[in-house]
């Protein structure tokens, strides 16, 4: 799992559970009545806070008083500068069943990720759903006239600058596995396909074609690249080895093709086409041939990301876009029963490059009001916006993690 | 001159090589047995030609990156790569300095910051082109000329104003490797 990766990746990081629970599949929205925890203060109130706001994100759970909430925690903490202990139990008032009890165990510095942890585990328990407490959202980071890439939790802590190229590095995309970045980067003046291992930090350069090398994207199952090459005089939709060579040119149009997202279950691609004249959305099959045009209108249609929501998830896959209306930038759904796009972050902020997390439900894209770009998170369920933390000098074009 | 460019190309060759030790480690690499900051980038079995190459090949640049352009801009219509009549003269100059002098075209494309990052990148590459294509037809040799598409990034004018916008929308033409 992604979970246990990231370990390497930060160091000393570790988490054990003991379980009891006793799991209880219950779909929707539910009052939580966070009751907080017993021990030292300080770090109580931490994880209480931490707790309260990854419940909220999840969707699932309205926080309410503990008296009047379906469901209850109680627990107790423990820390000091070893480690920390962290015991959780959520019980059904109704019932008086415990649904969840258990302890969990980590280094001083690693409280946040021992309450995503317990929080995945709250929402699976509950829900039967996955949890995205754990997962993590790249981002490209403004610092002055340079762009360099960033990792941070979902929630928009512990943000971690990965490239300081000084340089203009963009729209990162993961691989399946969570183990590898690809991006854009124009560290060697020209822009190109480059494709960073968290694991080592190594980097290996994947396109640097004559002109244009951008928007690699994973396949679903990490074994090929679609990107966009310029190399044969125009913009177009390639697909290539994850490990190297094996290109494929796909599209054929004088317009510019560009942003692939693969279809869910890996066999077409969806990308943008201005051929048409402005910016469409199209597919095409991965081993190419005919492209079929998904949408008409609004006149302008652009960043499509396919949702890959688990198997046994309530949620469908969806394909967010940005649309522009009247002059602005929103976020849309397609749906591919009407051809409409259906706006979901519709405001007076321009709304742009939306990115599936994992549960096939949130949204992370980048808001920009008064030419500042910071990002939000979505429930497409709810509806809700979050803004995560600020970012000095701005975060856009977000990639959630797998 | 020459000798001065070659020294700087092996030295740049070299930084890519071995690069970014003295960077900065991110804060995650503590405690990871590999140490150092992002590794250095190892260069992968070439990818064989899927078609005919027809941009030309990267020229060599210095360690100090792109001089400044010496020929007035390009301007663009929004959302359009489309070359105006009103820059047909532009090009013409370029064309006729390109025909009489060595070095390579390195012929840069902007939008302004409306619109989405990575599509404006294609739109971007599109404007290079555009300008390239003409200049092949007005007699500069293709192979002599390559593009880069900056996107929304590096604007010309910070403004947020349809005057601002309209200076961004542009292609640059940078002559290097004199």
């Amino acid at each position: 799992m992604g979970n246990g990766k990231w370990l390497m990746v930060i160091g000393f990081a570790w988490v054990t559970a003991t379980s009891h629970a006793q799991v209880n599949v219950v779909k929707g929205r539910r009052s939580f009545g966070v009751s907080g925890f017993g021990g030292d203060a300080a770090i109580a109130g931490q994880v209480t806070e931490v707790l309260k706001n990854d419940l909220r994100l999840s969707g699932y759970f309205a926080l309410a008083p503990a008296s009047s909430a379906e469901f209850v925690q109680s627990g107790a903490v423990r820390g000091d500068r070893t480690g920390l202990s962290v015991e959780c139990v959520v019980m059904q008032q109704a019932t008086k069943r415990v649904v969840l009890s258990k302890s969990y165990q980590g280094s001083a510095q690693d409280l946040r990720r021992v309450v995503h942890k317990l929080t995945d585990d709250i929402v699976q328990t509950i829900t039967g759903q996955r949890g995205i407490a754990q997962t993590k959202i790249a981002f490209v980071w403004t610092r002055g006239s340079v762009k360099e890439l960033a990792v941070m939790d979902y929630d928009g802590y512990n943000a971690h600058q990965l490239t300081y190229d000084k340089s203009i590095s963009v729209r990162p995309r993961w691989s399946p596995d969570g183990r590898k970045i690809v991006y854009t980067s124009y560290k060697n003046l020209f822009p190109d396909v480059l494709e960073v291992d968290l694991y080592t930090g190594q980097r290996r350069r994947l396109a640097t074609f004559p002109g244009l090398n951008s928007g690699a994207t994973f396949s679903p199952d990490g074994a090929t690249i679609a990107l966009t090459l310029s190399k044969d005089g125009n913009p177009e939709l390639y697909t290539m080895s994850a490990t190297g060579g094996d290109l494929h040119r796909l599209t054929h149009t004088r317009g510019g093709e560009s942003s692939p997202t693969w279809s869910p279950d890996g066999q077409a691609i969806t990308y943008v086409s201005d051929d048409s004249g402005a910016p469409q959305i199209w597919m095409i099959n991965r081993a190419g041939g005919a492209s079929s045009r998904l949408t008409v209108s609004p006149s302008y249609n652009t960043e499509p990301d396919w949702s890959r929501p688990p198997a046994n998830s309530d949620m469908k896959p969806m394909l967010a876009l940005t649309s522009r209306v009247g002059g602005r930038f929103q976020i849309g759904l397609f749906d591919s029963s009407t051809g409409a796009v259906r706006p979901v972050v519709a405001d007076s902020a321009d709304n742009e490059d939306p990115s599936w997390a994992p549960d096939g439900r949130h949204l992370v894209f980048a808001k920009t009001q008064h030419w500042r770009t910071q990002l939000y998170l979505l429930d497409v369920v709810t509806g809700e916006q979050v803004q995560l933390p600020a970012v000095e000098g701005g975060a856009s074009e977000p990639a959630w993690g797998p | 001159m020459r000798t001065k460019i070659l020294a700087q190309v092996v030295l740049m060759a070299f930084i890519a090589a071995f690069g970014l030790t003295g960077c900065k480690n991110p804060p995650w690499k503590k405690g990871t047995s590999g140490g150092g900051g992002l590794g250095a980038e190892s260069p992968i079995a070439p990818l064989g030609p899927g078609g005919e190459t027809s941009v030309g090949p990267r020229p060599m640049v210095g360690e100090g990156g792109l001089p400044q352009s010496q020929f007035q801009p390009v301007y663009f219509d929004y959302d359009s790569a489309r070359i105006k009549p009103s820059e047909d003269s532009k090009l013409e100059a370029v064309a006729t300095y390109m025909k009489s002098n060595p070095g390579k075209l390195v012929i840069e494309g902007y939008c302004d910051e409306r619109g989405t990052a990575e599509y404006n990148r294609a739109l971007g590459e599109r404007r290079a082109l555009a300008a390239r294509e003409q200049l092949i037809k007005l007699g500069v040799d293709p192979s002599r000329m390559s593009t880069i598409s900056y996107g929304k990034d590096r604007p010309v004018d910070l403004g947020h104003d349809e005057a601002a916008w309209a200076k961004n929308r542009r292609d640059e033409f940078v002559v290097v490797n004199q």
